[in-house]
């Protein structure tokens, strides 16, 4: 782990509403650069929430407090700014968009962040190397980068994809929705690897989930239990084993 | 009161040619007709007024230079303001294939067009009636028993600022002959053109076949493509459509001989104002046809969309296989769309299905593909553009694929979520 002073993320007091219903209620997460936080918690905590908000979901109100990426405000951008500062979302459950490829889609999302830090595009052949190679990472046959984005892959496959897009964008800040759920032990491990892979000095995770399973193979630094639209809890990993162990009711009934 | 129709049927008595035995039978059925109103069904949402509202000039100038598709090699037919365009057509044909122009074809030509004008195309059409008496240019095409042609024919009809033109194309394939042709219509300035295509498919042959209707603003392009098939004979069929100030097209397939395939795509984008009106009938004719009609269409701003498709499974028509499939985006709140697919079926044995979709463009896949730091305007162009590339994929001729893509993105460039 970093012993960074620099915040990454720092999410303050952070209220939503989703159509009229509070979801997040006073929220606040620090996350430093190289950092992987784990975040779980009960059904309807606002786990998912959490990461719509933060990227930008139409529909995703904010009522107060604040949320910055490298000191900057989060909130004001539109969605695609987010990404291109860095942010990415991987979806518990990633939207089919038929007749777009994948390797279209990809290398135009590429090329939109790209231009946005005033690089230039890369050629279709450097890109389709790149875009190969990530394919092969997450164990997915060749032939997907053909196909339409999500379009008839299984939920095990829409998530290895999802992982995909994350090895080629290259964020800052990477939060994982619920990105084990639905798949064996061997599509875990592939998950698993890929985020692992993915670990440097200045990249973070928040990994969303509702098994410890899925932190055996990725060591969170830092585990926070959401419930109720704030973070109750923070720990490091032996807080998610207790977790599995005892569920959550032993901890919101404190709360209450 | 009708200034077109009356005008045309005015003209019409002064047309003397060798087509003239034919041109009467039309022309007593225009001078009983009526000019559509809101209350004719085949015109129920597309007035005709803007025809009268032409500035028609008797000199337009026909200097155009009409360009080419790279790569595609075809046979091009050039027409401007319907007038044939000898330095800007092909002046070499390939073996097998014979084209004349309606003002100087020979004898054999006459005797085999004398029996498909007028023939294939069906009598209801109003404006193909104007066709029927009013096109003196035009192109007749015959291609040989057995003979594949392997370059595309390309009849281009080009119209300029206030120019009225009546083009018509008849088209013969002998049995077990293959050809491809594409009729393209372009100039988008006020003018006026009716034009219309008849295609007899004899048994076993093969068409394919593209209308690009992508006359837009100003332009009045009203016309129609007809098919005859024959025994075991194909057609393949992509229809582009970006509507104008008033664009129609009529198409007809009827499946004169058993066992035929006719595949039927149709692609339509519209913007602003303009307005597209497509009626299709499928007549099933006799026993185990197959019809596969696919429509798909993109309505942003004010733009406006009529589609009737119709098919009619006659009584013996048994074993027929049919679909109708209409899909629209709407883009727009102010944007319409009248769809209306039609089985009329008479036979018991057959299997057929149709159906017509309108959605709105989906807000989860925007969201999902700007969190990958699309703008939410190349997200839409992006959707859009998937919604109709299964159609274009299919476009046998992957030539004219990639030629009309960045036409297609273009348009989708401009189109605004409204």
């Amino acid at each position: 782990m970093m012993s960074s002073e620099k915040v990454l993320l720092k999410i303050d007091n952070l209220s939503a509403k989703v159509e009229e219903k509070s979801i997040l209620k006073g929220l606040s997460l620090e996350v430093k650069p190289g950092e992987v936080h784990a975040i779980m918690g009960p059904n309807g905590a606002g786990k998912s929430t959490l990461g719509y908000v933060l990227s930008g979901r139409e529909g995703y109100e904010v009522q107060s407090g604040s949320a910055t990426l490298d000191g900057v405000d989060l909130l004001e951008m539109e969605a695609e700014e987010r990404a291109r500062a860095g942010l990415f979302l991987a979806f518990q459950y990633p939207v089919e968009i038929p007749g777009v490829s994948n390797l279209e889609f990809m290398k135009a999302s590429v090329d939109a962040q790209r231009e946005a830090r005033g690089e230039t595009s890369l050629s279709s052949a450097e890109f389709l190397r790149l875009a190969k190679a990530a394919c092969k990472q997450v164990d997915l046959p060749l032939a997907f980068l053909k196909r339409g984005v999500n379009e008839g892959f299984s939920g095990g496959e829409k998530k290895r994809n999802e992982l995909m897009q994350m090895l080629l964008l290259q964020p800052k800040l990477c939060i994982l929705d619920e990105s084990d759920s639905g798949l064996d032990i061997d599509a875990l491990q592939v998950v698993a690897e890929g985020v692992n892979s993915q670990r440097t000095e200045d990249r973070s995770f928040i990994i969303v989930t509702h098994y410890q399973r899925l932190l055996d193979y990725i060591k969170p630094d830092y585990v926070h239990v959401l419930a109720d639209g704030k973070i109750i809890r923070s720990g490091d990993a032996s807080l998610a084993l207790e977790l599995e162990e005892q569920g959550y009711a032993w901890l919101t009934e404190k709360e209450a | 009161m009708s200034n077109w129709l009356e005008s045309a049927v005015t003209r019409a008595e002064t047309v003397s040619d060798w087509l003239s035995p034919k041109r009467e039978a039309s022309l007593a059925l225009l001078r009983e007709a009526k000019v559509p109103t809101r209350k004719t069904e085949a015109w129920k949402y597309t007035p005709v007024r803007a025809i009268d509202q032409v500035t028609v000039s008797t000199e337009v100038s026909a200097s155009v230079q009409v360009e080419s598709i790279d790569d595609l090699n075809s046979v091009d037919l050039v027409f401007i303001n319907g007038e044939f365009d000898a330095a800007q057509s092909s002046s070499e044909l390939p073996a097998g294939l014979t084209v004349s122009r309606l003002v100087d074809a020979d004898d054999s030509a006459r005797a085999w067009a004398l029996s498909a004008f007028s023939n294939i195309k069906p009598d209801r059409h109003l404006f193909g009636l104007v066709n029927d008496v009013l096109a003196t240019d035009g192109a007749l095409i015959d291609v040989a028993e057995g003979v594949e042609i392997e370059q595309p024919i390309r009849i281009v009809s080009l119209l300029t600022q206030g120019a009225e033109a009546h083009t018509r194309v008849l088209v013969r394939l002998a049995e077990r002959s293959k050809v491809a042709i594409v009729e393209q219509f372009l100039g988008n300035e006020a003018s006026y053109n009716t034009g219309f295509a008849e295609y007899d498919v004899a048994a076993e042959a093969e068409l394919e076949h593209y209308r690009f209707a992508t006359q837009v603003n100003e332009a009045l392009s009203i016309g129609g493509s007809h098919f005859n098939l024959g025994e075991k004979a194909q057609l393949n069929s992509t229809l582009i459509g970006f509507g104008s100030k008033l664009s129609r097209v009529d198409v007809d397939v009827t499946h004169a001989g058993s066992h035929a395939f006719a595949k039927m795509n149709v692609i339509y984008l519209l913007d602003g104002k303009e307005l597209f009106d497509l009626h299709s009938t499928v007549e099933h004719a006799v026993p185990h046809g197959t019809t596969e009609e696919n429509v798909r269409g993109i309505v942003a701003d004010h733009a406006k969309v009529v589609f009737n498709g119709r098919i009619h499974i006659h009584r013996n028509a048994q074993k027929t296989l049919a679909e109708l499939n209409n899909r629209n985006l709407l883009m727009s709140r102010t944007a319409e769309i009248n769809t209306k697919p039609e089985l009329e079926i008479y036979a018991d044995d057959v299997r057929c299905a149709h159906g017509a979709t309108i959605a709105e463009l989906d807000k989860k896949a925007l969201y999902y593909m700007q969190s990958r730091g699309l703008s939410r305007s190349q997200a839409q162009v992006m959707l859009n553009f998937g919604f109709i590339n299964e159609l274009v994929e299919q476009m046998p001729n992957q030539v004219l694929a990639e030629w009309l893509r960045p036409q297609l993105k273009a348009r989708f460039a401009q189109m605004e979520v409204g």
